[in-house]
């Protein structure tokens, strides 16, 4: 009795052993600050980049309708939601996410977002939030999404999406990267219209006051700007508030249950609509 | 508590592949307590090394058993390499307890099943590596959590092996365990997100070895 008993103790212990080696790699984790990820959850931007130029615009005309959300932060019971009313709308070309991702700044959580966001039926698109720039979680996003400034260019449209969590680098100086901004603002070669998306609005105690002329001023000059996407504050607004020319949108969170879309046409003409999830 | 085996002879599979490279046990050792008391309190009673579970790719340190070998209490220095960690290698340092309730000795078996552990843990991430969440850039409550400070806990199960005393007489053994682990950052997301996250989603599995000397 003892020696099947043995075997079954044996035979269990295999079984677990197995089933763990199974599903273990995933939950073999070194540190919750580690930033490794599967193949398929690496350089997201890039590979949502080349996913959106691959795809024919789903408007005619110069037509492009895309939704804009942000701070996904710890929303988990709401992702799931938003995918399925995004995935109900008709001609959206790609989702913005204004920062936030995740609200540790830990690798698994910008995981979580994209085992969501990635049963959209469009690309996504991110910006680093400051939630996203604590503990390692600068590297994890590098990791997961990828570079913290960049720009794209979908239908004319060119899209900057700039690091502005001045705060998260003891105000330095250095971030937004000015410089950068106004050589991405001033290449107009085949763009009809220009949008700036990041998450901490110069309105805001995170951006780094001695930047606010410099980058409010560099979007009043810029050509083509439509308007400035923002995050950060959870809740929707749309203003001008340096009375510049500049319209500032914020996004709703997550949380809201909420979320905007916006369409773009001619040179300077948009619709925006808010659908409720 | 005296050991209670019979026999090393009954091998075969799994862990009695990982055991043929271990030295021969020999006969049952004496009064582990009286043994004990020839070394000073203070010297470690037994080394840890043990692989992820959210302490180190490698982790390793030494530690003591209380209460008739069902409480260890060890402390270990984890290490990720910068191939891992992004920007620059990471140090953890932790505390563990673990709690081994039941022991199952197996008359033909020179292994004994620990079939239940948990314990609690907690540890320090130097910031020197780690964008502080409690930094000066930050007022007061800016974040509520600490980004270099871990809670965690752990459930898991362990297999024993006495080996043969050492020439002092000092029992030896040796033990394989795993780990299934959460943190309190894990334990807040999933609270807060019912039905948006599993259970499975924030676990962690961590496997290591104990050589008491």
């Amino acid at each position: 009795m003892l020696i099947t008993l043995t075997r079954r103790i044996r035979q269990g212990i295999l079984l677990t052993a197995a089933t763990l080696l199974l599903t273990g790699c995933e939950l073999f984790e070194f540190s919750p600050n580690d930033v490794r990820a599967p193949a398929a959850e690496r350089d997201l931007t890039a590979k949502n980049l080349a996913r959106l130029q691959a795809t024919p615009k789903p408007t005619g005309g110069d037509t492009l309708r895309f939704v804009f959300t942000g701070d996904s932060q710890r929303f988990h019971d709401e992702s799931g939601p938003l995918v399925e009313s995004v995935n109900r709308q008709r001609g959206i070309a790609a989702v913005v996410v204004a920062g936030d991702i995740s609200d540790f700044g830990l690798r698994r959580e910008m995981q979580w977002v994209n085992d969501r966001l990635r049963h959209l039926n469009v690309p996504y698109l991110t910006v680093i939030g400051n939630h996203d720039q604590v503990a390692n979680g600068r590297q994890a996003y590098q990791e997961i999404f990828g570079p913290l400034n960049y720009t794209f260019t979908y239908d004319r449209t060119r899209f900057i999406l700039i690091d502005t969590n001045s705060r998260e680098y003891g105000f330095n100086g250095k971030v937004p990267d000015i410089g950068w901004l106004e050589q991405q603002l001033a290449d107009t070669v085949g763009v009809r219209r220009q949008i700036v998306l990041c998450h901490v609005p110069p309105t805001n105690e995170d951006f780094d006051p001695t930047l606010i002329k410099p980058y409010t001023e560099a979007l009043a000059k810029a050509p083509r700007l439509l308007f400035h996407l923002n995050g950060h504050a959870h809740s929707f607004s749309i203003g001008e508030p340096y009375a510049d020319g500049v319209t500032y949108i914020n996004s709703y969170a997550f949380e809201k249950r909420q979320y905007v879309i916006l369409t773009v046409w001619g040179a300077d003409q948009y619709k925006l609509e808010k659908v409720a999830f | 508590m005296p050991f209670n085996y019979a026999c090393f002879s009954t091998s075969g599979g799994f862990f009695g592949l990982i055991l043929s490279v271990l030295p021969a046990a020999a006969q049952a050792p004496t009064d582990s307590a009286a043994t004990r008391s020839t070394r000073a309190w203070y010297v470690p009673q037994h080394a840890v090394l043990q692989t992820a579970g959210g302490i180190g790719m490698v982790s390793g340190g030494v530690g003591y058993s209380l209460f008739r070998q069902r409480l260890d209490v060890d402390a270990l220095a984890g290490y990720v390499p910068q191939r891992y960690a992004g920007n620059k290698a990471l140090g953890i340092f932790t505390l563990k307890t673990t709690y081994t309730p039941y022991t199952i000795t197996l008359r033909s078996a020179a292994w004994r099943v620990h079939p239940l552990s948990f314990g609690g843990l907690v540890n320090y991430t130097p910031s020197r590596t780690l964008n502080r969440s409690r930094d000066e850039k930050y007022y007061d409550g800016y974040y509520w959590w600490s980004s270099t400070v871990r809670f965690g806990a752990f459930i898991g199960g362990k297999l024993a092996r006495p080996l043969k005393p050492s020439p002092t007489g000092q029992p030896r053994a040796v033990s394989l365990y795993y780990e299934l682990g959460t943190n309190d950052l894990y334990v807040v997301s999933l609270a807060t997100n019912l039905s948006g996250l599993k259970v499975t989603d924030v676990l962690t599995l961590g496997v290591g070895g104990k050589f008491t000397f």
